[in-house]
């Protein structure tokens, strides 16, 4: 089991460091980038500049159905006038290797089309034994809206390539992703993004979202490279939210999403 | 008639390319091609047509045809054809399709009365068709008659029609024919053609439906268990993924292989429908060592060689079983059974992929299919049962959740040691077996001019299969994207991924990812009212494990002449293709003359040429001649065994006689 772990674990790395956009995101294929959410913290921070209220959000995944890996994440968005402040935390890993990251962002509303934000995330690895050790990013991104059906999405996640190699060999994966959210109608929103990580491939992601009763959404999606299929629901009960997904890559097996936000 | 021949075999041809994604040489679309013929000629009124009749045009999807009599149910008969594009489920691209095979008739008008005298009369419809290779192929020219690529017949393609339809409730129908290298005699207990097929239909509007004698074929539910003819898969094209059973139908197709031979009959009691069926015919098959086993059948339909005239008709086969349905509006539930019995029993696989193939002389299927309309969803599925041993299943969903956005989900799971001879389901492997996928397509009209379509499918074979020792996966992507500003110009841009597991070429072992990419740009545009032109190019990359990378290229120019007031009518093509081998082989849909058509694939360096016309010789008579050649660039020889050229040129002539009276 143990081998197994470590096996997914290294796996994971080699991608990309384990990032828990939220149950939302992860239905929808991760095609984030255009998505205005609390939880765009995570992929493109512009996202955040959507909410009117506080809200605070808990997320949980498994990876691949093994009780013992998981991710674990607390959101906080506060709008203070044109701008909204986030802060998020994350763990992740099983006893024998620990990752965790805390980030900070703020995002800017420039006017109904464009909101623009920066964020700054604090990364720890820590394995008993070994020790741990840590490193500071740097994420830039931006929505633009063309008209009240289309956004456009950017963003740029650790330009200046920090790294925590020396411990773990894991990386803070430096890439650019663009992305497009289009309002087929006033009950589907398709998402699509095309991302490239430096020194792994291409992805191409697509996600859709389906909102079937008033506060009962459907969501499906796919991711290229890495391929893997994903759905997934949402209920909203007054100020809370509870959105769950699943995602299935073809060699590890399934993995289940779960979060909850409340709005103040 | 306002949609001239030329025209519409563009459209046919855009039909069948759309539907058909995977599609090889040894696919057999004539049945479809041949419906939509009749639908052309005889077009269905939308004011009357039900759903039955909708579904035969195979290219809409269920939530289309709910979408069309939705519409006429609430908004009254339809006026004109372009009211379809009021209708929102349907796409530009369908509808421009649709319109070749409907027509907006009302009760009254004056072109009804018309309309039914054309149909209710006896007509007779004579086809005649010779083709062959120019060039000397060294099958014909052996001296030893004894030789393995030795030819006995002719190196002539002859093949002969007769369809006779009494108004519009009886029907005659007779295909002969005579490949290249088949003899054609009637000495040596010979019967001239190599093959014959024939049948009696009736169909009526009483308890009594249809009866057919002679050969006939059979599609039930998504054809886990019984589809005869062929089906379409994972298409460019939504329609594609949910299969439109017809049940019983005269086979009019010169496939050897895939049709019953007997008797079937269905009956209608309010919404139940039985539909009992009995078959006996010999088939082909080749035998083990011994000769007392059947190792396996032969599906060409050559009898050329000594081989295949021994393997002729070797074995005997009867079919007899049911089908039985309900159809309500909304819900089609159906049940079959039947057993297939060989004269001599199947032989035991040599080779561990094939441990779980079919052994013994009798197979019995069971099997039940549905499909239900719930708002704007549809809802279908079989599952089917080879006694004492696999089961095989599959559930889909289309779901229109916009007006303009339509979403499919596919479960499939088919058991390794799940068998059925006339099991032509949704798959990725030849037959649904040994196959487990889920595929999830998405369609959308952004707006009147721009379209896409997605799907992704990912699939795993829990168990070995020909040159894969191992149990492996794959998937596949595949994104279109189609501009139509305006009625004379389309632009199609279309891309695949394909991702499969094959053993490694080194016999280390281990199982090589193959990737697969092929990217197509087309252009269709009109110049004039009498000319089209077409423009393609399609590049293919190929690699396999680490080894490099190998492409392949394809670039066509058509040019399409047809004129309103012309006898004459035609299309040229010019290719031009450069493919490393065989696995950046291109496959591309021919235009050919009516009835009949080609997916060659093109392989090697060389260039492609052909013209068809069409000559109306008078109001009954029609006649069509083809010339096509290939030529390569750096080859001394084509083809292998009795097909071999000595040269690097291949052409083929195809002349087509019709008369109706």
């Amino acid at each position: 089991m143990k081998y197994i772990c470590l096996i997914c674990i290294f796996f994971q790395l080699s991608v990309h460091a384990q990032n828990n956009s939220g149950a939302r995101s992860k239905a929808l294929g991760s095609a984030s980038t255009a998505l205005e959410d609390v939880w765009s913290l995570r992929l493109n921070s512009a996202g955040i500049a959507s909410i009117e209220s506080v809200i605070f959000a808990l997320g949980y995944e498994q990876h691949f159905l093994d009780p013992e890996l998981s991710t674990q994440s607390a959101i906080l968005g506060v709008p203070i006038k044109d701008y909204v402040l986030g802060v998020s935390f994350q763990r992740y890993g099983i006893t024998e290797y620990l990752e965790q990251t805390a980030g900070i962002a703020l995002s800017k509303k420039y006017s109904d089309a464009l909101s623009i934000a920066l964020s700054m995330n604090y990364h720890q690895v820590s394995i008993p034994f070994y020790g741990s050790e840590n490193t500071i990013s740097v994420d830039v991104g931006m929505q633009y809206s063309l008209n009240d059906k289309l956004r456009l999405g950017s963003a740029v996640t650790n330009p200046g390539r920090s790294k925590i190699n020396d411990l773990s060999g894991s990386q803070i994966p430096t890439g650019i992703s663009v992305g497009l959210a289009f309002d087929l109608s006033d009950k589907v929103l398709f998402l699509s993004d095309l991302t490239k990580i430096l020194d792994y491939g291409m992805n191409f992601r697509l996600g859709i979202e389906y909102q079937i009763l008033k506060s009962f959404n459907l969501r499906g999606g796919i991711s290229a490279n890495p391929f893997k299929q994903t759905g997934g629901f949402g209920f909203k009960f007054g100020r809370i939210a509870v959105d769950a997904a699943i995602s299935s890559h073809p060699r590890l097996g399934y993995s289940p999403n779960l979060s909850l936000n409340y709005e103040f | 008639m306002t949609h001239s021949q030329v025209q519409n075999d563009i459209v046919l041809e855009q039909i069948i390319e759309s539907m058909a994604q995977n599609f090889s040489e040894d696919h057999d679309y004539s049945e479809m091609i041949e419906r939509l013929n009749l639908y052309r000629k005889l077009p269905l009124n939308i004011n009357t047509a039900t759903k039955e009749q909708l579904e035969d045009l195979f290219f809409i999807s269920p939530i289309q045809i709910n979408s069309i009599l939705n519409h006429r149910e609430a908004n009254g008969l339809f006026i004109d054809v372009l009211e379809l594009q009021s209708i929102i489920a349907l796409d530009n691209n369908t509808i421009r399709w649709l319109l070749n095979f409907i027509v907006v008739l009302r009760p009254g008008d004056f072109t009804n009365l018309s309309f039914k005298n054309m149909v209710l009369k006896s007509e007779h419809d004579l086809m005649l068709r010779f083709g062959q290779v120019l060039e000397k192929q060294s099958g014909f020219y052996s001296s030893d008659k004894n030789e393995a690529g030795t030819y006995s017949g002719s190196a002539m393609r002859m093949f002969a029609r007769y369809r006779y339809n009494y108004s519009d409730f009886f029907f005659a129908s007779v295909n002969m024919e005579k490949d290249a290298g088949e003899p054609f005699s009637f000495k040596n207990r010979l019967k001239g053609f190599d093959f014959y097929s024939a049948n009696l239909s009736y169909k009526g509007k009483g308890k009594v439906r249809k009866v057919i004698a002679g050969d006939y074929a059979l599609q039930f539910g998504q054809g886990l268990s019984m589809w005869a003819g062929a089906g379409f898969g994972k298409g460019a094209n939504l329609g594609s993924i949910a299969r439109k059973d017809v049940g019983l139908r005269p086979y009019s197709s010169v496939n050897e292989s895939f049709f019953l031979r007997g008797i079937a009959a269905t009956f209608e009691w309010r919404k139940f429908s039985i539909t009992p069926f009995y078959s006996g015919r010999r088939i082909d098959a080749s035998f083990s060592d011994s000769n007392s086993q059947i190792s396996s059948l032969q599906l060409s339909g050559f009898h050329r060689t000594k081989t295949e005239i021994f393997n002729k008709n070797a074995v005997s086969q009867r079919v007899y079983g049911a089908n039985m349905q309900y159809n309500a509006a909304d819900l089609n539930v159906g049940l079959t059974g039947f057993q297939t019995r060989y004269s001599i029993p199947f032989a035991e696989g040599n080779t561990l992929y094939q441990q779980y193939n079919f052994i013994g002389s009798t197979l019995n299927n069971l099997s039940i299919h549905y499909s239900y309309t719930y708002k704007n969803s549809y809802f279908y599925g079989e599952t089917s049962h080879s006694l004492n041993s696999g089961f095989a299943s599959m559930k889909g969903l289309i779901s229109s959740i916009a007006p303009a956005v339509s979403l499919v989900n596919l479960y499939r799971n088919y058991e390794r040691n799940y068998h059925s001879f006339f099991n032509q389901a949704l798959s990725e492997s030849s037959n649904a077996a040994n196959e487990k996928g889920f595929y999830s397509g998405l369609a959308i009209r952004f707006n009147k001019e721009w379209e896409l379509f997605t799907y992704a499918d990912f699939f795993k074979f829990p168990w070995l299969k020909f040159r894969v020792d191992g149990p492996s996966s794959g998937l596949e992507l595949f994104g279109q994207m189609t501009f139509t500003p305006n009625k004379q110009f389309k632009l199609l841009s279309r891309f695949r991924q394909q991702r499969k597991e094959e053993n490694t070429e080194d016999l280390d072992g281990g199982l090589d990812i193959v990737d697969k990419q092929d990217l197509r740009i087309e252009l269709n545009y009109k110049i004039s009212d009498d000319f089209a032109i077409r423009n393609r190019v399609e590049i293919v990359r190929y690699q396999k494990g680490i080894l490099y990378p190998e492409f392949g290229f394809l670039s066509i120019q058509d040019i399409i002449y047809d004129s309103m007031g012309s006898k004459f009518s035609g299309n040229i093509r010019f290719a031009i293709f450069e493919t490393s081998g065989f696995d950046t082989r291109i496959y591309a849909y021919e235009n050919d003359v009516l009835y009949s058509y080609s997916v060659p694939a093109y392989q090697g360096k060389g260039i492609r040429f052909y013209v068809n016309g069409r000559f109306k010789l008078s109001r009954k008579t029609d006649l069509w001649i083809r010339y096509a050649t290939i030529s390569y660039a750096s080859q001394e020889t084509i083809g292998s065994g009795g097909d071999l050229i000595e040269g690097n040129q291949r052409s083929d002539i195809r002349i087509q006689l019709r008369l109706q009276f």
